[in-house]
Parts: C-alpha cells; sequence; structure tokens
C-alpha cells in the first residue's frame, strides 16, 4: 500500500506540466551556478597569481634585503568559493607583511569590482536557499488540502487505507521525485567542474558532497513544512498564503533581524575606536623613544665600527621595549574586540538559526571554507608567516627589525651587487580545511536541518490524523 | 465479479446520528437496510444530510450515535475492514489529472488491494462503461464530467465490493449520459452489489431505486419499497412530504 502511494506521488508529480517548467528553470539555474562559479573562481585565480606575480616583480632588481620595503602575502581563492561564496569576497584578498606591527587585509573582490557586489553572485547556496525553497513549496502547499478540493482525498480513503500509510507516502514519493530531479541536475553540474577548469581534491569533493546533503536537507525541510501546512489547512490559497509569509520571514527577515538584533544587544568598539586609542599610545611610546634616544651617549674615543655597533645594540633593545609595548596594547585591544565580536556573532547565529535558510548558510559557508572564519583562519595564517618571514630577513640581514643605523660604502673599484632573488622568501599558502573539520564545525548547522525535517515532518503527520477528510 | 448475495443487510444504518462541533444536527436517528441486489435511493434538497450518511458509511466522520454498517461490520470500530467491502463514486469525479484513465484506474484497484488486473481489465472495463478505447490512454485533463463519471464507475467495479456508495452520480450528466448510467447501474444491481445512492434526481430514482427515501433536516420523513408507490408521481409525494414535514416542524 505503502509503495503504490509512493508510485502516485512520484508519478502525478513528474508528469505535471508545472513540474516539467520549474524543474527546468532550477536545473538551468544549478547548471548556470556552477558555470558562473567555475568562470568566476578561474578569474579569481588569475588575479591572484597576477598580483603574487607583480608582488615579486617589485621586488627584481634589490640587491639587498635590507631594501625590502613592502612584501604582501595573498590569500588565494578557496576552489568551493566558487559554488559558495560565502564572505570571500566581502574580505580583503591581500596583506602587507610588516616586521611589526598589525596585520590589515585590503583590496577585497568587492571593493576592486564594486560591479559584482550590486546584485553578487548566483552561486549553488543562492540556487538552493532561495530557488529550492519556494521549488519545495510550489509542490507541497497543495499536497492536502489540493488533493481534498479535487476530490481525491473522499476517494482514496473509500479505500482500506490508514492515514500514516497515506502521508507517509506522500511525503516520501513527493521527496523522492523532487529531490532525485534536483540531484541529477547538480552531479551533471559536478561533472562540469572539470570541464571548465576547476578540479577539486578528494577532501573538497567530500565537502561539496555534504554541501548537497546539507541543501536537500533545507528543501526536506521546507518540503515537509509545506506539506504540514497543507495538513492543517482546508484550502490551497490558504496553505499558499501562509507558505509565501512563513518563507519571506524564514529566508528574508530572520536572519536579517538577527544581525541587526545581535548588533544592538551587544556592543563591540569600533576599529576606529580602536585605532584612536592605539594611536594615542603610540604617541605616548614614540615621546618615551625619543626621550631614550637623547640620552644615549656614545663614548667619543669608540671608533665608528664599534659606535656602530653600539648604537644597533641600543636601538634593538628599545624599539624592541616599544614594539613589545605597542604590541602588548593593540593585542588587548583587539583581544577585547575579537571577543567581543565572537559574543555577538553567536548571539546573531543563535537567533538566526530558527530559519533553516541561515542554517543551511552557515553549514554550506562553513563546508566550502568561505565561513566568517575565513578572515580569523587568514589572519592566523599571516601572523605566523610574519615569524617566518622575520626569522628569513634575521637570517638574511644578520639584524633584528626596528632601527638601526647603517653605513654605506662607496668606491669605483667595487664589484656591482648581486640582486637578491625574491623566490627565497618562504611562501605564504592558508591551509585548507578538512573534510573532519568542516564537517565538525558545520555539524550544529547539519543537524539543525535534519531537526527541522523531523518537526516537519511530524507536524505533517499529526496534522494528517486530524485532518477533516470531507 | 459476482458478488454472493448474503442474508443480513449489507449497507445498514441503525439510529445513525451526527451532531457536528458547532452544534448543528446533521443526522438524526436514521434508520435503513439495503440488502444484495437492492438500490435504495435518498431524496432531499441540499443540507438534508445525504452526503453526510455516506461520510459515515466511509468514516470520514465519526457518528454522535448510532452506528452505520457495511455487511455487518460497524465502520467506526473497525474502519478499514469495512471500507474493504464498500466502492464509492463522488457527485464530481475528479481523479489524478495528469494520469491517464488507466492509470487512476490502477492506481485505485490497488488502493483496493486488487493487484492482479492487466491492461486488458482495465480496457475491458472502460469499455463497458462506455468510455471509448481511444480516451484510455489519456490524460483526465481533458476530459468531460461524463467522461471522467465513467472512470470513477470503473472503478468501484474493478474494486468489486459488495456494497456501493453513489453520491449524486447523474448530477450534471446530460440525459444519454444519465440514462447509460442507469442501464449500468441495473447491470451492477443484477450481480447482488447493493447500492445506496444519493441524488436530488427524482426521476431518475424512480426509473432505478427499490427502494426510496425522503430526507430532510437530518431525518428520514418518508420510506417506502419502490413497489408501495404504485403510480404514484414520486414529484407529487416528495413535494407533499416536503411541503408537511416544513409546516409541521414551523408549527
Amino acid at each position: 500500500m505503502l509503495a503504490t502511494v509512493i508510485g502516485k506521488e512520484i508519478r502525478d508529480l513528474i508528469g505535471s506540466t508545472a513540474f516539467a517548467v520549474t524543474f527546468g528553470v532550477c536545473a538551468v539555474l544549478i547548471l548556470l551556478s556552477f558555470y558562473v562559479g567555475a568562470a568566476n573562481y578561474k578569474l579569481a585565480v588569475a588575479q591572484n597569481d597576477a598580483s603574487e606575480a607583480e608582488n615579486l616583480r617589485q621586488m627584481e632588481g634589490l640587491t639587498d634585503w635590507f631594501s625590502l620595503e613592502q612584501h604582501r602575502i595573498f590569500l588565494a581563492p578557496q576552489p568551493l568559493e566558487a559554488l559558495v561564496t560565502g564572505i570571500g569576497n566581502d574580505i580583503g584578498r591581500t596583506t602587507e607583511v610588516k616586521t611589526r606591527g598589525e596585520l590589515t587585509a585590503e583590496d577585497s573582490r568587492f571593493n576592486e569590482d564594486p560591479i559584482y557586489a550590486a546584485f553578487r553572485f548566483l552561486d549553488l547556496n543562492f540556487v538552493f536557499q532561495i530557488v529550492l525553497s519556494l521549488f519545495a513549496i510550489l509542490f507541497g502547499y497543495d499536497a492536502i488540502s489540493g488533493e481534498k478540493e479535487r476530490g481525491t482525498l473522499r476517494l482514496v480513503f473509500a479505500n482500506a487505507i490508514p492515514r500514516a500509510t497515506f502521508i507517509l507516502g506522500k511525503l516520501i514519493g513527493s521527496f523522492v521525485a523532487l529531490a532525485l530531479s534536483l540531484v541529477v541536475a547538480i552531479l551533471l553540474g559536478c561533472c562540469l567542474l572539470p570541464i571548465l577548469g576547476l578540479h577539486l581534491t578528494g577532501d573538497e569533493w567530500l565537502r561539496l558532497a555534504a554541501i548537497i546533503v546539507s541543501g536537500l536537507l533545507y528543501f526536506g525541510a521546507f518540503l515537509t513544512l509545506a506539506v504540514f501546512v497543507s495538513a492543517i489547512t482546508q484550502r490551497t490559497s490558504s496553505s499558499f498564503v501562509a507558505l509565501l509569509v512563513i518563507w519571506i520571514a524564514a529566508v528574508l527577515i530572520v536572519p536579517r533581524t538577527a544581525v541587526l538584533l545581535a548588533g544592538r544587544s551587544v556592543d563591540v568598539p569600533s576599529v576606529d575606536e580602536l585605532a584612536a586609542q592605539k594611536a594615542t599610545f603610540s604617541r605616548q611610546l614614540w615621546k618615551e623613544f625619543r626621550d631614550q634616544l637623547n640620552s644615549f651617549k656614545p663614548s667619543p674615543a669608540e671608533d665608528m665600527e664599534v659606535l656602530m655597533a653600539s648604537f644597533n645594540q641600543f636601538m634593538d633593545s628599545v624599539t624592541t621595549e616599544r614594539d613589545r609595548k605597542m604590541d602588548d596594547f593593540a593585542g588587548r585591544l583587539n583581544e577585547g574586540r575579537f571577543n567581543r565580536q565572537k559574543v555577538q556573532e553567536r548571539l546573531a547565529f543563535s537567533l538566526a538559526r530558527v530559519s533553516p535558510a541561515a542554517s543551511l548558510s552557515l553549514a554550506s559557508a562553513k563546508l566550502a571554507g568561505t565561513s566568517v572564519d575565513l578572515k580569523n583562519r587568514f589572519f592566523e595564517a599571516a601572523r605566523a608567516y610574519r615569524e617566518t618571514f622575520n626569522a628569513f630577513m634575521k637570517e638574511k640581514t644578520g639584524m633584528n627589525v626596528g632601527g638601526r643605523m647603517i653605513m654605506f660604502k662607496s668606491g669605483d673599484d667595487e664589484e656591482a651587487p648581486e640582486p637578491i632573488d625574491p623566490r627565497e622568501l618562504p611562501a605564504f599558502r592558508l591551509r585548507a580545511v578538512s573534510f573532519g573539520e568542516a564537517v565538525a564545525a558545520s555539524a550544529v548547522d547539519i543537524g539543525l536541518l535534519a531537526f527541522f525535517n523531523l518537526v516537519f515532518f511530524t507536524g505533517a503527520f499529526i496534522g494528517f490524523l486530524r485532518y477533516d477528510l470531507r | 465479479m459476482q458478488t454472493t448475495p448474503t442474508n443480513g443487510p449489507l449497507l445498514e444504518a441503525v439510529n445513525l446520528t451526527k451532531r457536528y462541533e458547532d452544534g448543528v444536527l446533521a443526522l438524526d436517528h436514521i434508520n435503513f437496510a439495503i440488502r444484495g441486489g437492492e438500490v435504495f435511493a435518498m431524496l432531499g434538497g441540499n443540507g438534508a444530510g445525504k452526503t453526510t450518511a455516506i461520510n459515515l458509511f466511509l468514516n470520514l466522520i465519526e457518528p454522535t450515535d448510532g452506528e452505520a454498517r457495511i455487511d455487518g461490520i460497524v465502520t467506526h470500530k473497525e474502519p478499514l475492514r469495512a471500507k474493504e467491502r464498500v466502492a464509492f463514486v463522488s457527485e464530481n469525479v475528479m481523479l489524478y489529472q495528469n494520469f491517464t484513465a488507466v492509470q487512476n484506474l490502477d492506481f485505485f484497484a490497488r488502493l483496493g488491494g486488487k493487484t492482479g488486473y492487466t491492461r486488458d481489465d482495465y480496457r475491458d472495463v472502460l469499455l463497458r462503461v462506455g468510455l471509448a478505447e481511444d480516451a484510455h490512454n489519456k490524460r483526465l485533463k481533458g476530459f468531460s464530467k461524463g467522461m471522467r463519471q465513467k472512470c470513477g464507475i470503473a472503478i468501484a467495479i474493478l474494486k468489486d465490493a459488495p456494497a456501493i456508495l453513489l453520491d449524486e452520480p447523474t448530477s450534471g450528466l446530460d440525459p444519454k449520459a444519465g440514462r447509460d448510467f442507469l442501464g449500468l447501474l441495473d447491470e451492477i444491481r443484477a450481480e447482488g452489489k447493493a447500492i445506496l445512492m444519493s441524488t436530488h434526481d427524482i426521476f431518475r430514482a424512480r426509473e432505478i431505486a427499490d427502494s426510496v427515501a425522503i430526507m430532510d433536516d437530518g431525518r428520514i420523513i418518508m420510506q417506502e419499497a419502490a413497489s408501495a408507490l404504485g403510480g404514484r408521481d414520486l414529484e407529487d409525494i416528495y413535494m407533499q412530504y416536503m411541503g408537511g414535514h416544513r409546516l409541521q416542524a414551523a408549527v
């Protein structure tokens, strides 16, 4: 009996003209999102390669490492950013590696090309979040009330079929029919990726599979929600209007409102406030530094070499102390701000997770490696890189970073100095998130999506057991 | 598809009563019994309680008092067993519009527990109810009401249940389709089925029914065997009873 109802549901859905049209549109959008994503990724990789090459080119001709005034590292595009953009286009993609001081990310994609920010990219996450939820509503809003209006419900229940079997068959049948057709389109898109020049590693394929599973759970949540609403309303018009209101609230209002509420509830000091405090402290340190410089009294009897060594030692000592104080102060401020941001973020995400749309966005961005953590990961990696860079520079120049006195000798008979080889610089690479890490990070949101399915499924089930079949 | 007539009634209402949650008394202690090979026509205006009675037999609603029995099984106590013994044709048979006539028959036959039918069986039954062969594999979207009604009757025939419930089966049918329908009903009765038909159509009820009941305000105000009506005009009787009952109710 269950198989009969499932089979009927699949045939009824797939056989309709509305399905053919809607599925066609969805399939085109899914394939388009893969195509656009792959094309954008290739463009971003090309831009990143060009920027890195330009960074190295600027070092050409330098004859000593002291002269290296500007060295930049770049956040290479994440391959799965092609499908789930996340904050990939919003954060700065490069930072200047200074031997001391704070690191700041600059040149976000949207900053460089604001035209893309106007309408954002069509990515797989957008298709899942907007199109799939509407697709689910479109085919679920009349699942029960529509059968009642058309009179088929009465005819079906003139037979010895338990209500539980019917609703179970309906839910399974409609999910299988709609989800399988979407999976076909998604798999086609996956096959296109290598052809479009986007080669994923095994780990990235696994993460993409988890993104697709999240998308299907999200789709299932909206489908079961639609059947649930249909099972507690008597008219298709009522269930459609109710679902439209829920969709607007869940997809458009709740996530944004959650961020606004969290922003109002948890104060986070602005970057400008912090910068002002740091500048005041820095001025104070400079004043102390000048006083210390004035206190340096070289012994007049010493020769020039000894004088320079003594001065450099003195400078190393005071600049290291000054930098330590500045770093401590800035570190405390930054940590305070970071902690407040984390509280704000946790509150915003907890509130937003009332909506399956927010859970999907958070889960898929974490799986793709483009969540808000990307910025932190970039800075952590950049700070770690700076240590390596400073060690490299000390090895090359023999000096600590900071103020120093350099004596240049010149003479016609000297050989021209050899240029430095910029390729000797340590390479910067952001470690990719592993499949295990990504799944662990997104477990709460994937679990929530499964929970939404369970809640709405139960609602539809109970709603139908009490439904007026007349 | 012959049903062996049983001794007892196949369809039976015993003090069947339904009061809705809003207090409306839709059915007030009605009693009737229909044996195999009998057609029982319930006549009455809108809101008389005819459809409520059918809904109670299908256990789509539960009675407030009394029982509806199908082949001796109380419908609200053993609904699934009771429904195995009844087929239903609704007023406006819609069926699944994206399915062909054959696909609809196949789905409902399986729901009715009949899984052994072949395409030939479906063709034969559709031809028997008068649906032209070229329409068998067409989607129901383009079907007229008469064609859909024929599919509905075919579904009831395929179920091969001892009892059949018909809710306004001739409503909206053209005269020829109505006459064809009565011919078919006659054949089904001859197979020994008990048929309960609710209708507004006095003329067709007179033509086919073995017993007639007139309902008003949830009560059976007149119940007679067709043979007992003699040469009297059923329309006159209907108007007379309806007028008398309303006057009585007003007094």
